[in-house]
């Protein structure tokens, strides 16, 4: 592990590393990893695939947040608006255009990607309080049209039916959803690789530095809104993408994928993994999923009670997220065994 | 080392063969209910309590089969779980049949699973009346909400009432309930004066209770999900007089057993059309709610209760037409048409449409003599279909 | 005309409640700038412990209600010592995210001792009647909301213009480190500020408990609606969550009585526009 290699460019930009792209000089490492973690976890859980896939899916959407909140610095309790879009698009268009399901995606990551578009022109004028009670604001008054809006989404019901087509009009999604966990997975992992150019490319670190110190970037030129702006659109591409394969994988899509208690989990998951460097937003769902998961089947709120708790713990603890404490835990128990070396 | 290998090839063998021998005598049911979150008290317990009331009663062997019971909990409408947990119970858990559900986004992500796997499903609340065409293998032992509110809006034209308004939360079951009350009463001759669609997220009521009352119908009919929205509701009601202005309430579950108590005095002369009422006199029913109290003393009898007894009910006889043996068609084939003394009263399953056809009640709201509020039933509507299908939505 | 003097009645009645849950929270944002999303924590707590000691003891309910409060106040001492002075000055985020594990710690503790069903409130006598004034009839402790709402406003009034403490206050909030020179503790404001928001908040949890029933998920389900009128008021400001309940309940009221569909699509509506307009708020300052 090239850990003091990477130590410098944390320090520097607390992104770049991850953006680099190569550990111990292979390419698209991180994309293996990935890869590698999902294919594991479908290996030793095969009756588990609908739940890894929820996991895929809502990683997915975590990651779009991420780029929202840990790269452009916008705190936000909508961004399930955006994700819910895109979920609603995708599945009228595979009811009442094509079944195709690549296209599908397109649709739902471009329909969030517009509506983030238009609510971020206004949204973004405002910083603090007032921007994150606008996006509550903004939010909810989606929730409320599209529940309106009843002959395309089906309102309260929820949109059912949603077909998928073969993939490449070849693979079949089977019964037991293995062709929708790859399928989920492939996503998953293009999209992951997509970020990650984004936040490395010079766009991507100019918004790390806004992040950082919006004041000296503004003097250095950067437009803050409009590369702040670009980023919220950016986050609302991946969020419809998010919000569309969760469309195609589970059939159905309920008025809860824009919900407020699905915005504040994924801020949640996020958080507990760290913002700001893309691959806490992947171990946070992990980690939230799965101990809901075994902690729904004793009482809820126990559940409630233990996550916050670990929020508490977390912000007073460890306020940069789990994955961070633990990658400081890990640098000093390295350091500590090559100085016991030294002293052999 | 050796001697704790062979222990270990020793115990899983006897792991192998006795799951494989116990596998064709122990049929698993998965139950899907919120049994935590803001439903749990209305839905979730009930569920769970009505099953093991029926265990109590009958045992738990069918068909020559032990059936077993596994519960998955969700809170509330999350389509993307609910197949999730069903997908998991059918691949993983290898139920044979899936029971519970209270919401109908819910039931609608469930069906395709159901019918493309051949697993029943029997609903235990689900109340739009299209769920349960939604797959071949789906059952309904709760009620649909045409099939309780065209009696209510029938027992308004026999009391001569000819005006009414609908008051109804936006969404879904709501306006079911509007569109159903509405076609009856008007073809009865009644009059529908306005229409009134509340958003869901409500907490004040005052101003439709004053608009109601202002354009003085003879009555109302009000439909509202359980919980904080239906007290709020009755509480304007009361507290803007109507009752004293001569509209008379007019409902279906408002006042169901799990919230009728927090309601208080208010309730007090209400009259609701529903399907079951705690205080049901018949020997069936009180044979059923001492079985419950026996197992918990403060478990509550609530339709939801008796759609889950009514619901293992179902499920049994199914495993006995099947004989524990894995056939979906053969065990809806069997309930086809089935009838029995339920603890609500006589009730039928429906042979094309697998709905509950059930008596509906008209019940008012009553202190009875340990001072406690019960549903008082005072006429039956016999044998009532769900509508939804006849009254062409 | 008669719908219009219904609108403002019911207007009035409604924003008074919201008033009196906000303003607490409005005093403790604008105080010690902490996003506090457990506000509605102690709102619940209000009515919770109300029913509870008031059961126990055999009280009534104005009793339980006084005590109630105070006990929630005290109970803030605590929590603000222990825990939210150490993000005091954090980034609003990590505020966000704090606050929120203290929401879901408050619901699961009260879910677990009361259970998950609604609690009813007891009413004294005098406030279950309705007063008929002709055109309509206005229920009894509608008018007494207003009224303890017009209370706490001239009140709150009087605590930040005429007391000591007040002063204290308002300088803190303008400059604390201008307050710390001139000899004023701080520390021991912040603190009475924070117990002070909290009794509000109990009292309104109790006196609006016939709107916003309690339930173990208070706290969540009304997050947005005191949120919103903070924002909309602006922060620190008493008079701003005044208005701005006023302004976002008369005109969800209004929409309930001409346009019901879009009742609350008409709020969130007003408070973006709100907002757009003056984004710190109608009486906020800038900070």
């Amino acid at each position: 592990m090239t850990t003091s290699h990477n130590d410098s460019t944390v320090s520097l930009l607390g992104a770049g590393h991850v953006a680099r792209g190569r550990i111990g000089g292979v390419p698209f490492a991180p994309e293996i990893c990935l890869a590698a973690i999902g294919l594991s976890a479908m290996w030793f859980m095969p009756g588990d695939l609908s739940f890894l896939t929820r996991i895929v899916t809502s990683a997915l959407f975590v990651l779009s947040l991420d780029l929202v909140l840990g790269y452009a610095g916008i705190v936000t309790l909508g961004h399930a608006a955006l994700f819910g879009v895109g979920a609603y698009a995708a599945g009228a268009y595979a009811i009442h255009v094509t079944a195709e399901p690549l296209s599908g995606l397109l649709v739902g990551g471009l329909c969030g990607g517009l509506v983030a578009l238009a609510t971020g022109a206004v949204l973004l004028r405002t910083h603090g309080l007032t921007c994150l009670m606008m996006t509550i604001a903004i939010a909810q008054i989606l929730l409320e049209v599209l529940n309106k809006w009843r002959s395309v989404t089906g309102g309260d019901d929820g949109l059912s039916g949603i077909i998928v087509e073969p993939i490449f009009g070849v693979i079949e999604f089977d019964f037991f959803g293995r062709v929708g966990f790859l399928y989920s997975l492939a996503v998953l992992v293009l999209c992951f690789w997509l970020m990650r150019r984004l936040v490395s490319s010079p766009f991507g670190l100019t918004c790390i530095g806004i992040r950082e110190d919006r004041r000296r970037m503004t003097a250095l030129g950067a437009s803050v809104y409009k590369h702040s702006l670009a980023m919220y659109v950016a986050g609302g591409l991946f969020a419809g993408i998010a919000g569309a394969l969760m469309a195609q994988t589970t059939q159905v899509v309920g008025l809860g994928s824009l919900g407020f208690t699905w915005s504040a989990e994924a801020l949640v998951m996020l958080v507990l993994g760290g913002m700001g460097h893309l691959w806490g937003a992947i171990f946070g769902t992990i980690l939230f999923m799965v101990v809901h998961h075994f902690a729904s089947a004793i009482d809820p709120f126990k559940w409630m009670f233990v996550i916050g708790a670990l929020l508490v713990a977390v912000v007073l603890l460890f306020p940069d997220g789990l994955v961070q404490a633990i990658r400081k835990q890990a640098v000093r128990w390295a350091a500590r065994r090559s100085n016991r070396r030294r002293h052999d | 080392m050796k001697s704790a290998t062979r222990k270990a090839l020793f115990s899983a063998a006897a792991l192998f063969f006795s799951t494989s021998v116990v596998g064709a005598e122990v049929v698993k049911v998965g139950v899907i209910g919120p049994f935590s979150g803001p439903f749990a008290g209305a839905f979730g317990t009930p569920f769970r309590q009505g099953v093991e009331a029926y265990v109590a009663m009958h045992g738990n062997k069918a068909g020559g089969a032990e059936i077993q019971f596994i519960y998955r909990d969700l809170a509330g409408p999350d389509p993307q779980k609910a197949r999730s947990l069903a997908q998991e119970l059918v691949v993983k858990d290898k139920v044979q049949y899936l029971a519970g559900v209270v919401f109908t986004p819910n039931a609608m992500a469930i069906a395709p699973l159901s019918q493309s796997a051949k697993v029943p499903m029997v609903i235990f609340n689900a109340s739009t009346s299209v769920v349960v065409s939604k797959s071949d293998y789906f059952v309904r032992t709760s009620n649909t909400l045409p099939q309780v509110t065209v009696p209510v809006a029938k027992y308004a034209l026999d009391h001569d009432i000819k005006s009414a308004i609908t008051i109804v939360s936006d969404y879904g079951p709501g306006i079911d309930a509007e569109k159903a009350f509405s076609k009856t009463f008007e073809q009865g001759g009644g009059k529908i004066v306005d229409s009134i669609r509340m958003p869901l997220s409500t907490t004040d009521f005052g101003p439709f209770l004053q608009k109601i009352r202002a354009a003085k119908p003879e009555s109302l009919f009000a439909f509202l999900p359980f919980g904080p929205p239906t007290y709020g509701f009755v509480k304007a009601y009361n507290d803007n007089a109507l009752e004293q202005a001569g509209i008379k309430f007019l409902g279906t579950a408002e006042t169901q057993e799990s919230d009728l108590q927090a309601l208080g005095d208010g309730a007090i002369g209400l009259e609701t059309a529903y399907f079951y009422s705690g205080a049901h006199d018949s020997p069936e029913n009180k044979a059923f709610v001492e079985t419950l109290k026996k197992l918990d003393p403060k478990a509550i009898a609530n339709p939801a209760t008796v759609s889950a007894f009514d619901g293992t009910h179902v499920i049994y006889k199914m495993v006995e037409a099947t004989g524990g043996e894995v056939d979906g068609d053969k065990a809806i084939e069997a309930i086809k048409g089935l009838s029995w003394e339920s603890p609500r009263g006589p009730v039928t399953i429906d042979a094309k449409t697998r709905d509950i056809i059930q008596n509906v009640y008209m019940r008012r709201v009553e202190k009875d003599s340990d001072g406690k509020l019960v549903n008082r039933e005072f006429k039956v509507y016999e044998a009532q279909p769900d509508y939804g299908l006849t009254l062409g939505e | 005309m008669e719908l219009l003097l219904s609108i403002l009645i019911d207007g009035l009645a409604y924003g008074m409640i919201l008033f009196i849950i906000s303003v607490g929270l409005s005093i403790t944002m604008g105080l010690m700038r902490v996003v506090n999303l457990a506000h509605g924590v102690f709102a619940m707590l209000g009515g919770f412990l109300m029913v509870a000691v008031g059961s126990r003891f055999g009280l009534r309910p104005e009793m339980a209600a006084m005590l109630a409060v105070i006990a929630v106040g005290a109970l803030a001492l605590p929590l603000e010592k222990l825990i939210f002075r150490r993000v005091y000055g954090r980034s609003e985020l990590q505020q966000v995210l704090l606050t929120i594990g203290l929401v879901f710690i408050g619901i699961a503790a009260v879910g677990t001792v009361f259970g998950n069903s609604l609690l009813a409130i007891p009413l004294p006598e005098y406030l279950k009647r309705s007063v008929d004034i002709g055109f309509r009839v206005i229920p009894m402790h509608r008018l007494a909301v207003v009224t303890a709402g017009l209370a706490v406003l001239v009140g709150l009034w009087f605590l930040f213009t005429k007391t000591r403490f007040g002063i204290n206050i308002r300088a803190s909030v303008d400059k604390a480190a201008a307050a710390e020179a001139l000899g004023i503790d701080t520390s021991k404001v912040y603190r009475l500020g924070f117990m002070l928001g909290a009794a509000l908040a109990a009292l309104g949890g109790i006196l609006g408990a016939e709107l916003l029933p309690l339930e173990p998920y208070y706290p969540l389900k009304y997050l947005v609606l005191v949120l919103a009128i903070v924002a909309v008021g602006g922060m620190g400001s008493v008079f701003g969550s005044f208005m701005a309940a006023l302004v976002l309940g008369t005109v969800e009221t209004a929409a309930k009585y001409l346009m019901p569909e879009i009742a609350s699509i008409m709020f969130y509506l007003t408070m973006l526009v709100v907002l757009s307009w003056r984004p710190h708020g109608l009486f906020g300052r800038q900070l």
